[in-house]
């Protein structure tokens, strides 16, 4: 029984396809939706999905290098959601909104 | 190994039902609580692959400092959809009593649990602590240089973050 063993043996395999399934949830959130709110969580989405990916070839390789990339990541997703919410109080100062059609049109 | 096959497919419809209702459901309030359910559930998944102190940090991090920055931020915005963000009735009753519960009894069979101490849980945790040291040293060593930059990154993120929500909203002057 192929099947049964599909289900009961977890491997990479597994892993990888729940990251990749989890990174699309995230990358159809960024192109879908309008509030830029939703669309910095997201991207955090996205980076976890691919921490997982990370940390399960640090498992199945018995390397610890995924693990530090995973520290890595993890600290730029802070930085980047800090920035971004900052970013997003600015303009939600400004148009009093944070629907991403009301301020598609930014001069510089 | 059939209940460690039992665990990820629990936690990776977790995580994968918590990741669809972020980007499907409408109310912002609701997609950060599912994001929140994600994280938890991601940090689950790095347990069963064995990386236990990158569960911890995933915990602290994500579902502590991040989220509760995301939550703050939106309840700063005053949106006006969100007014229907926190129902009442009979049926969110039972289920907020139901979750109370829930949790009331995982602390309970945990201090019951915690009093067994088996062998196998004393290797798991020498293992674990194996593992955090060898992290720690790789990070400290071969990676110092990325260590570093991340750690000016931060600093200079934080000053950034405060700068631009001091800021007036850029150049566009009505």
């Amino acid at each position: 029984m192929y099947n049964l063993n599909w289900f009961s043996q977890i491997g990479l395999q597994h892993y990888l396809l729940l990251s990749s399934a989890l990174f699309i949830c995230g990358m159809a959130g960024v192109l879908l939706r309008k509030n830029a709110i939703v669309i910095l969580m997201s991207i955090e989405l996205m980076l976890n999905a691919v921490n997982i990916s990370f940390v399960a070839f640090s498992h199945y390789q018995s390397k610890l290098e995924g693990q530090i990339m995973v520290f890595f990541v993890m600290t730029i997703a802070a930085a980047e959601a800090a920035v971004g919410l900052a970013i997003m109080v600015s303009i939600f100062k400004r148009f009093r909104e944070v629907n991403i059609r009301f301020f598609e049109r930014l001069k510089g | 190994m059939i209940s460690d096959a039992i665990l990820f497919w629990i936690l990776a419809f977790l995580s994968l039902s918590a990741g669809l209702t972020v980007v499907m459901i409408a109310n912002p309030i609701y997609s950060a609580l599912a994001l929140v359910m994600t994280m938890v559930s991601v940090a689950g998944l790095f347990v069963t692959l064995g990386a236990y102190f990158l569960a911890g940090v995933q915990l602290i991090v994500y579902a502590g400092a991040v989220m509760v920055l995301f939550v703050m931020v939106l309840m700063l915005f005053d949106l006006k959809n969100e007014v229907y963000a926190f129902t009442q009735g009979l049926l969110t009753n039972v289920v907020k009593l139901g979750c109370l519960g829930l949790l009331a009894g995982l602390l309970a069979g945990t201090l019951v649990l915690s009093s067994y101490q088996s062998q196998e849980i004393q290797d798991k945790v020498v293992a674990a602590a194996d593992q955090t040291k060898a992290l720690g040293q790789l990070l400290f060593t071969q990676y110092l240089f990325g260590f570093e930059v991340l750690g000016i990154l931060l600093l200079i993120v934080a000053i950034g973050a405060v700068a631009l929500s001091r800021s007036r909203g850029g150049t566009h002057h009505v």
